[in-house]
């Protein structure tokens, strides 16, 4: 990762969880509570002076999570923080659609909707149950089988082929989900616009495998990303 | 002797299956409302009833032929006939009766009081003899007597039978019904009204050779006509005396009409709510493979608006405001305690026949805990889901019977990670799983059709279609098989994961279903 520190903005059950799951993709994990009174330590308020926090930490490596139960006051939040830091990696917590209508217009970054994708969960374990349980083992690293993303430096592999015409399974033991372009469009491997985009240095592949064959697949193609 | 062979015979009855299936077969298509097939059989008498009216009509100003006379006097009788006989013996049980009147003798060390009994069945049967429906029923016999021309107008009695086989009349019966005493009222007060004014104007006109009303007769006749506002104008009052008395009886008559009126309106605004959940309730006891949503929240609306695209979603919800929200937001919904046993028994839902699975998406651990206990009380084998609001309550759910518990910040948790880890991977999930690209990723099931046609994965024409198969869930391993090599052998009950733009995965499906060319 290239920001050092993730700031967490709420403590909560939800922070436990985000903490739990992100701090080892940050040299530091730093979580704040709201409390009108700055003197107590690690603590924020929704007013504008954010001089303690700048001193601190180098924001342009930072990323922030806004992860306030209260609706408004997580909205507050972020557009405090965007006021103050244009620049900086905003995560925010979203529980329906209309806030996350409104955090994306606060300037968040990242929306982390969450009835939404409790609901996505839900429906899927009963609608695909297989398809919810293989994912489920993926994402939560109960299976052998890995998701990545890797960064195509060396195209002298594919050059000038087209990925739906590439046997990703048989040759490289791989499949390959979606390509995100060096121009940051992105296409699902076997969509009709893939047929178009033949495959070049700086694209980004979006697979799953079983770790070993991901390593060698990056070998073959000596990627920067990291898994 | 004879008392021990009656009381023998109402044994017999009262445990023999075959006798008990056929009484209850009967009863099912004549009385429950519920079994399926009674709405076939009350069709067929409506049928029936429009036929015999039809011929009475027709019968007025023409001749009809043998065959249709002989077919409304007899054919249709006999059916009735054997339909009162029917009702009036599943009506109650004589060897029930029997039986225990003859266990309470033994009890008492007693002889067997046989006249006992026997009036204990005649009351019984003569209370249903005589009830409205019975009667009806009765009466629309009598026309089988065609050679008494009288009896013929009987036949309109078999109209009133329609009440016994369409709701909308019952419904109109119970919502006057529930109005009785008013209705009572008003029949008092237009009765004295009709009385008085019959006296007053027969009184008055009677003597005057001009006026038409001659006799008591046409007094009330005239009173009726006035006072319902019809006002036909064949007799009207000529004398003075019997003006100012046809003033007093149309101020009456505006009276009586409001009143009645406005107390059909309020009955029928009263029991409108009642109305329509009885009728949502028929409903559901017919629904068949429905997700029923206990509690309605934000997560639940979420879920049923995805889930409402392929599949049936009941909504059930003690709060009122919340239940009436969820029905302003186009579900089914029902104002009952999803944690009480009564509420399923109410709505007549049979979990282990209706319910695909039952979700607990309360905001409160309590409240899902209640009602996973009460949902596994009712039935073990149901797929309960349910959301988990505070950690430490997890095992709570697990003893509740929760066969699959959501924690919402576990979720938010992986997804931060995923998003941190890998923003790329994230978004290629989210969309795969948001279905908004097109792109899905779907699981096929490998039935003995699909087998017949497809043995082996090198034999999928999948790439023909664009898919990517992800890989196979053999389920008799119970155990994801990724990547497949070509010489997978398929089995029935395995699941084929694939991705692919959502109009090729279903030709792709349907192509599994045909022979291989």
């Amino acid at each position: 990762m290239s920001e050092e520190n993730a700031l967490i903005f709420g403590d909560n059950d939800y922070t436990a969880e985000i903490n739990k799951n992100i701090s080892k993709y940050y040299n530091n994990v730093h979580i704040f509570t709201l409390n009108e009174d700055k003197n107590v330590k690690n603590s924020f308020d929704l007013g504008d002076d954010w001089d303690d926090l700048s001193d601190k930490f180098d924001m342009k490596e930072c990323s922030a999570f806004c992860i306030l139960e209260d609706i408004a006051q997580n909205i507050f939040l972020t557009i405090s923080l965007r006021d103050a830091f244009p620049d900086l990696n905003i995560i925010a917590l979203a529980q329906d659609k209309e806030t996350e209508d409104k955090l994306n217009l606060a300037g968040a970054s990242r929306i982390l909707p969450a009835t939404q994708t409790t609901a996505n969960v839900i429906v899927d374990m009963l609608d695909k149950p297989i398809v919810t349980e293989v994912f489920h083992n993926i994402l939560y690293e109960k299976s052998l089988l890995k998701i990545a993303e890797i960064k195509i430096e060396d195209n002298t592999v594919f050059d000038g082929k087209y990925p739906s015409d590439i046997e990703w399974s048989r040759d490289h033991g791989v499949l390959v989900i979606s390509v995100v372009h060096e121009d940051g469009s992105k296409d699902f491997i076997y969509s009709s616009k893939s047929k178009h985009h033949p495959v070049k240095s700086g694209d980004i592949f979006v697979l799953v495998g079983y770790e070993e064959d991901i390593k060698q697949f990056k070998r073959l193609i000596g990627t920067k990303c990291e898994n | 002797m004879i008392k021990s062979l009656i009381v023998d015979g109402a044994y017999f009855l009262n445990t023999s299956k075959s006798y008990q299936k056929t009484k209850r077969y009967f009863y099912n298509i004549l009385e429950n409302d519920e079994y399926r097939y009674k709405k076939y059989f009350d069709i067929f008498m409506i049928i029936l009833i429009f036929i015999s009216v039809a011929i009475l009509i027709t019968e007025v100003k023409s001749k009809l032929s043998g065959s249709l006379l002989f077919f409304n006097i007899y054919v249709i009788s006999i059916v009735f006939f054997t339909e009162y006989i029917l009702r009036l013996w599943v009506n109650s049980s004589l060897s029930k009766i029997i039986i225990d009147q003859s266990e309470h003798d033994a009890m008492l060390d007693d002889d067997f009081n046989l006249s006992k009994a026997l009036k204990d069945i005649i009351k019984v049967k003569m209370k249903y003899i005589l009830s409205f429906k019975a009667m009806v029923d009765l009466l629309a016999i009598l026309p089988f007597f065609h050679q008494l021309r009288l009896l013929r107008i009987f036949i309109l009695f078999r109209v009133f039978k329609l009440f016994r086989y369409t709701k909308s009349i019952q419904t109109f019966s119970s919502v006057v019904t529930a109005k009785k005493f008013e209705f009572l009222t008003l029949f008092i007060f237009a009765s004295i009204i009709i009385f008085v004014s019959s006296v007053l104007i027969y009184v008055m006109e009677a003597n005057n050779e001009s006026s038409p009303i001659d006799t008591l007769f046409d007094a009330f006749y005239w009173s009726i006509v006035t006072i319902s506002t019809v006002g036909f104008g064949d007799i009207t009052p000529v004398t003075q005396e019997g003006q100012v008395v046809a003033i007093f009886v149309i101020i009456a008559g505006i009276g009586v009409l409001a009143f009645t009126t406005s107390l059909i309106v309020t009955a029928f605004t009263e029991k409108l709510d009642e109305i329509k959940d009885l009728k949502l309730i028929d409903n559901i006891s017919k629904m068949k493979e429905f997700y029923l949503i206990c509690g309605y929240e934000n997560l639940s609306k979420e879920v049923a608006t995805r889930l409402i695209k392929n599949n049936k979603v009941i909504i059930i919800e003690e709060n009122p405001i919340k239940a009436e929200q969820a029905k302003q937001d186009g579900f089914v919904s029902v104002n009952y305690n999803p944690g009480s046993i009564s509420s399923y028994k109410k709505l007549r839902i049979d979990i282990n026949t209706q319910v695909k699975s039952i979700l607990c998406l309360s905001h409160s651990d309590v409240e899902n805990v209640y009602t996973a206990l009460t949902v596994r009380s009712i039935s073990k084998d149901v797929f309960i889901l349910s959301t988990l609001i505070n950690k430490g309550n997890r095992r709570k759910l697990n003893f509740a019977g929760v066969n699959e518990i959501i924690y919402e910040k576990e979720i938010i948790g992986i997804v931060a990670k995923e998003f941190v880890a890998q923003p790329v991977a994230f978004e290629a999930i989210h969309a795969l799983r948001s279905n908004n690209s097109n792109i899905d990723i779907n699981e096929i099931l490998i039935t003995e059709r699909v087998l017949q046609n497809y043995a082996m994965v090198s034999q999928l024409n999948n790439k023909k279609y664009r898919i990517v198969l992800l890989g196979i869930y053999k389920n008799s391993k119970k155990m994801f098989f990724f990547n497949p090599m070509d010489s997978t052998v398929l089995e029935v009950g395995d699941y084929l994961l694939i991705i692919g733009n959502n109009i090729f995965i279903k030709e792709f499906t349907l192509s599994l279903q045909k022979e291989r060319s």
